[in-house]
């Protein structure tokens, strides 16, 4: 093999990261302020479908009533837009909850593959990539808005199964990313250097010591490679130093310790990945993020909503099951909520180096894969955005009729200056982005 | 010793005329004391020719500038001088008086002792048996004929099938059940990793498949959703060589796939891609290794074996990078550690009792509990989560000094730095608990060091630590590809290569694992191991398919490792054979002499030559220079005596439409005349020679003990060498010496030195 091979082969491996050099390789954590307002995307995902007549509001236009599902977002209600009308219109492969969870922010056909759901063909991966993905590559392709991780992928409670159902976030044809459930693995990704440096830097004295100690038991000739080696150990710390001299904006939220990933634990790992996903923001870490509530067909049992029953079950049970009906409005109302916490939080913090608060830079999409869980249908997918920083008009229910969910990914896009003509099957592209300014 | 005490006085004379003749002819180039001097002749007088031979080699060629000008006893009694001045090994040795040197733990030291530290913590492995490939579960969804749902399993050699055409469920031509629908398999098993680096597995399949390499938990590969054209998927990660690791292959086959097939193949740092031979799966399973990643600068490897004598900011970092890995890892996984669980009201002090005995694990010796109060129990008070606190215990403990300096305290002549010395030799690891128990019970006997080093080369360390030095000594460490010319040689693809190499080792293992342990059997052996593929390219028959058999070859033709069709395609051009490849590796490595670099490079170009001659022409002609003579003489008649092997290493009467001459004239050190017939007549040469043991016995005690051989004493070459005779050339028996002797240092066995105390 010669070099070039070689070295090839590593790059195709990808473990040329392993060999960065241990402080070199940590965060650059430069927080100038920054030349343009920026602009950040999270989009939260809820699955199941919703209850319409729950869900959206009556009224078209800037003078319209939250129903019972978004109440809890009435304090938002100025900083918001409901879309009616928005179609997931890929067809093909795969069942509806798939085509659902992998077509909805990739707007192209999953590939045939071995995935059997319950109705209709089998089916692989989506075939392209997702929005969120399509604007973390245009940020980081730019100095400015380039950031350490460019996208973090949150998820709660979601299945250790990687399937069509399970992730929505794609890199590309076949690579589906799979959110990070685990928020004390999070954290590590977020900040588990920044301990390391840290507990490094605490023992390094005692190393300096001990190599010093040592050295006094051994002959001349050999001390040079020991007195080397302690030259070695003060210009790491000496480089510690230096690099702690960027400290983050905010630090690391402090955890509740040992949470299991366990549907009863849902209300507090999601509260602890909203507070990692804010913090996270704030020491611009990322500027697109996702939170991913469990899954397609995702089972969750809201034990401490009172619901026993399994989420996606429920979904199934015709309109006419009053008690159906009112469990999952209190469901998907309790999304609400957790909306809520993560929109409160934007508001209630300023801007890191810039002017409002960060919500005024931050839009939040929530949406599901399925319109209504019952019908299975892809239709009047309810997508609400709050937030602001895109140039869209809020404060506002609209109404579409049946417009491909690809020119919704279409206006997010151009929103953020990233011109593009088509997203996902380009003959769902028709009519550009949807207007929203 | 006595010999070159009763030789000095009678040579004392001469060599006064040596020195002044040297002086007025020989100081312009060579340098006063044969140093050199630049721009005349850069390079330094020392070699391991005799006297005699210097004496003639002078009297016809030197000066250079007037040859003819000092011969006879002039000559004589310069040769002599410069012998015995600053030439031979005995003078050099005198200059510069060998010691045991302050070493850091080589690269391979360092990711074994880590490796082993860990799995310390966990329950041993099972050794592995001799069966290859792995155990498959076979199972399908849909009731088969009988109206059962059925199960077998059996052992795949590899991993390679297209159930299309072959039925999944059809192990024994018996049964004719058809392939059903859906089925699945899980193989599962250990994958032997021959050397240290990245390997990358592929998974090609239509189908469903996961992938699980020395980690159980997470997946390698996760293609569990087939979808779209995407059959081909791939994982990478870096394993040490020489060690096994749990490997799991689920595959699935649902019901509406039109096509059913799967192949496991994998990218090692030595090969291009192939399907994993089925010589590197085992049915049995082991525990995960812990593998750090962090990329180490080379070793310094510039006297023939590698040692930590230096310290740079890139190792630093990497030990850093190591320490931090580790931690992270033990973290990860705490209790299981600390044999604790997280609500136990005594986790703290497990913990601690964890950390005390990590760190006794990792500095190879027992703590004070004035070191345990320092290097634990204070790193555990400090006010952070526990976890830390675990973490500055392990970065502090691995970053210092007494782990990364495996003879720190050599002064110490306690249990723990015997023991210690005894598994870094044997194992390049740290010593097990049982070595560890001896230890502490105070300073062993020779006895019993010896019996621990019987008992310590059973272990697959050993096995491996002997692989990685027959490596070295047959040079397979630098071979990288073996590519050769498609069109002359089809059929020799790097799958070839890779069943070569795999013969290689079989056949080492077979000789030095065995009873006698015949270091003879290395050179003299007519066996040859094939598998199918080999047999069908040498043309060699076998019964069977598909594993590796031992098939006596022709002893008229092969001879031990001199002969393997591996080295011998190493050592070729991608069209032709190499004579002076071949030489050059027969003179160092196996007639143990050495060579220095040469003077100038001169390229091989086949087109230099006249269409018609033959490789043993050609190579004659090109090094016809006085300049190339110097080694050339040597190197020649050894690469021309194995021209009966073309450059795939296949017996051959001819080299074109010329018959082969494979006779050459080869002349020894001290100046007699061999004629060899061929491999045959080289390797019984060197069976005999007591430069070619020696050098043996060298090379093997280097990789041993990391540290110059005359610092054990001046007689330790020769007293090892004699006892490796008397042992019929027993392999084994001489490991267990240089590792008794390496452990107590040479003190026992020195009797008279008249070199400098060791350290200290």
């Amino acid at each position: 093999m010669n070099t070039l091979h070689r070295r090839q082969f590593l790059k195709a491996l990808g473990l040329s990261s392993a060999t960065l050099p241990f402080i070199v390789g940590l965060p650059s954590l430069g927080l100038a302020a920054p030349a343009r307002p920026r602009q950040r995307l999270v989009i939260l995902f809820s699955p199941n479908g919703t209850i319409p007549s729950n869900f959206w509001p009556d009224d078209i236009g800037k003078d319209f009533k939250l129903k019972e599902i978004l109440s809890p977002l009435e304090p938002f209600k100025d900083r918001m837009l409901t879309l009616q009308g928005v179609s997931n219109k890929v067809r093909g492969d795969g069942d509806s909850h798939m085509r659902g969870m992998s077509c909805l922010l990739t707007g192209i056909e999953l590939f045939p593959g071995n995935i059997q759901g319950g109705s209709d063909t089998p089916s692989g991966w989506a075939s392209g990539i997702s929005i969120d993905q399509e604007l973390r590559n245009f940020f980081q392709s730019r100095e400015e808005t380039r950031t350490r991780f460019g996208s973090l992928e949150f998820g709660v409670g979601v299945t250790d199964r990687a399937d069509p159902w399970t992730r929505m976030s794609y890199a590309g044809p076949n690579k589906p990313i799979a959110p990070v459930s685990d928020p004390y693995q999070m954290y590590e990704k977020l900040y588990g250097q920044m301990k390391d440096k840290a507990n490094l830097s605490s023992v390094l004295e005692g190393v300096r010591e001990d190599l010093k100690k040592v050295r006094k038991l051994i002959s001349p000739e050999d001390r040079r490679m020991l007195e080397e080696h302690e030259t070695l150990v003060r210009q790491m710390e000496r480089d510690l130093a230096q690099s702690g001299k960027n400290p983050l904006r905010l630090a690391p939220p402090t955890l509740e310790l040992g949470v299991a990933d366990q549907n009863d634990n849902v209300p507090r790992l999601s509260r602890m990945q909203i507070d990692l996903l804010v913090n996270s923001f704030i020491n611009d870490m990322a500027r697109v993020a996702t939170l991913q509530y469990t899954k397609s067909v995702g089972m969750a049992r809201m034990k401490w909503l009172d619901i026993t029953d399994g989420h996606h079950a429920l979904s199934h049970e015709p309109d006419k099951s009053d008690d159906a009906v009112a469990k999952l409005t209190k469901i998907n109302r309790w999304f609400a909520g957790e909306l809520r916490y993560l929109v409160e939080k934007l508001a209630n913090t300023p801007e890191p180096g810039g002017e409002g608060k960060m919500l005024d830079h931050t839009l939040i999409v929530w949406t599901n894969e399925l319109g209504k869980g019952n019908s299975h249908t892809l239709d009047n997918i309810p997508f609400v955005l709050l937030g602001g920083g895109f140039g869209f008009q809020m404060g506002r229910s609209m109404r579409f009729d049946k417009v491909a969910h690809n020119r919704l990914h279409l206006a997010l896009a151009h929103a953020v200056g990233h011109r593009i003509e088509t997203f996902g099957k380009p003959t769902l592209c028709d009519g550009g982005p949807l207007k929203l300014g | 010793m006595h010999l070159l005490f009763l030789s000095l006085p009678a040579r004392a004379a001469s060599s006064h005329d040596g020195r002044s003749i040297y002086r007025h002819q020989c100081a312009k180039c060579h340098g006063i004391r044969g140093e050199g001097v630049k721009g005349k002749y850069d390079g330094s007088l020392h070699g391991d020719w005799s006297v005699e031979k210097l004496t003639r080699y002078i009297a016809k060629n030197m000066p250079e500038d007037a040859p003819g000008r000092c011969t006879g006893p002039d000559a004589e009694s310069v040769a002599g001088f410069i012998h015995d001045d600053f030439y031979s090994r005995e003078a050099r040795a005198r200059n510069h008086p060998a010691r045991v040197e302050l070493s850091r733990l080589t690269n391979r030291q360092y990711l074994h002792t880590i490796a082993d530290l860990l799995r310390s913590f966990s329950d041993s492995d099972p050794a592995l048996n001799r069966d290859r490939g792995l155990r498959g579960d076979y199972s399908n969804r849909i009731a088969g004929p009988e109206g059962k749902k059925q199960q077998f399993d059996r052992v795949d050699k590899q991993i390679e099938f297209d159930f299309d055409a072959l039925s999944a469920f059809a192990p024994t031509s018996t049964n004719t059940t058809r392939v059903t629908n859906e089925f699945n398999i899980n193989w599962r098993g250990s994958v032997l990793a021959e050397e240290t680096g990245e390997y990358q597995f592929t998974v090609r399949t239509p189908n469903g498949a996961r992938l699980w390499v020395n980690d159980e938990e997470t997946p390698l590969i996760d293609a569990g959703v087939a979808s779209g054209s995407d059959t081909e998927h791939q994982g990478a990660l870096k394993l040490l060589g020489g060690r096994a690791y749990p490997i799991r292959l689920e595959y699935y086959k649902a019901p509406k796939d039109k096509q059913a097939n799967v192949s496991l193949r994998w990218t090692t740092p030595r090969s291009t891609e192939m399907t994993v031979p089925s010589q590197q799966l085992s049915p049995v399973k082991v525990h995960p290794s812990f593998v750090v990643h962090a990329a180490f600068p080379p070793d310094d490897s510039s006297v023939g074996y590698e040692r930590g004598v230096s310290v740079s900011k890139a190792w630093d970092d990497a030990t850093t990078q190591g320490a931090v890995s580790v931690a992270n890892h033990v973290v990860s996984q705490l209790d299981r550690f600390a044999q604790s669980k997280p609500k136990d009201s005594n986790r703290v002090e497990r913990v601690a009792a964890f950390c005390e005995t990590f760190v006794a694990r990792a500095w190879r010796h027992s703590l004070s509990s004035e070191e345990k109060k320092r290097y634990v129990g204070d790193l555990l008070k400090a006010p952070v989560p526990i976890e830390d606190g675990v973490r500055r215990v392990i970065l502090l403990s691995l970053k210092s000094a007494r782990f990364l300096y495996p003879n720190l305290r050599d002064d110490l002549r306690d249990g723990f730095t015997i023991a210690s010395r005894l598994s870094f030799g044997l194992w390049d690891s740290l010593p097990d608990r049982e070595l560890s128990a001896l230890a502490e019970a105070g300073v062993p006997t020779e006895d019993k060091i010896r019996d621990q080093a019987r008992r310590m080369l059973k272990d697959p360390r050993a096995h491996s630590k002997m692989r990685s030095f027959l490596h070295h000594w047959l040079h397979m460490d630098s071979v990288e590809e073996v590519p050769k010319d498609a069109a002359l040689y089809p059929g020799f693809t790097p799958e070839t290569v890779a069943d070569l190499r795999a013969s290689l080792d079989f056949f080492l293992d077979d000789v030095v694992w065995s009873e006698a342990s015949d270091y003879r059997r290395l050179l003299l052996e007519d066996d040859l191991w094939v598998n199918e593929r080999l047999a069908r390219f040498y043309g060699v028959e076998i019964k069977g398919a598909g594993d590796f058999v031992k098939v006596d070859a022709d002893p008229k033709q092969r001879s031990g490792v001199l002969t393997h069709p591996y080295l011998l395609s190493a050592f070729s051009y991608p069209k032709a054979s190499s004579p002076i490849h071949r030489g050059v590796f027969l003179t160092r490595n196996i007639i143990g002499r050495a060579l220095k670099p040469p003077p100038m490079a001169v390229a091989f170009k086949d087109a230099d030559f006249l269409p018609g001659m033959t490789m043993r022409e050609k190579v004659a002609e090109l090094t016809r220079p006085q300049a190339c003579q110097t080694c050339h003489s040597v190197i020649n008649p050894l690469g021309f005596s194995l021209e009966n092997f073309d450059a795939v290493g296949r017996f051959r009467t001819k080299d074109g439409d010329r018959l082969i001459d494979a006779i050459s004239s080869y002349t020894t050190d001290d100046g007699k005349v061999v004629e060899f017939k061929g491999a045959r007549d080289v390797a019984e040469f060197a069976v005999g020679s007591t430069a070619a043991q020696e050098a043996f016995v060298e090379q093997l005690f280097h990789q041993i003990a990391k540290q110059p051989m005359a610092a054990y004493g001046d007689r330790t070459r020769e007293s090892l060498r004699e006892t490796f005779v008397k042992s019929e050339f027993n392999i084994q028996k001489l490991v267990v010496d240089i590792a008794t002797l390496t452990a107590l240092r040479g003190e026992e066995k020195r009797t008279v030195s008249k070199s400098k105390p060791l350290r200290r």
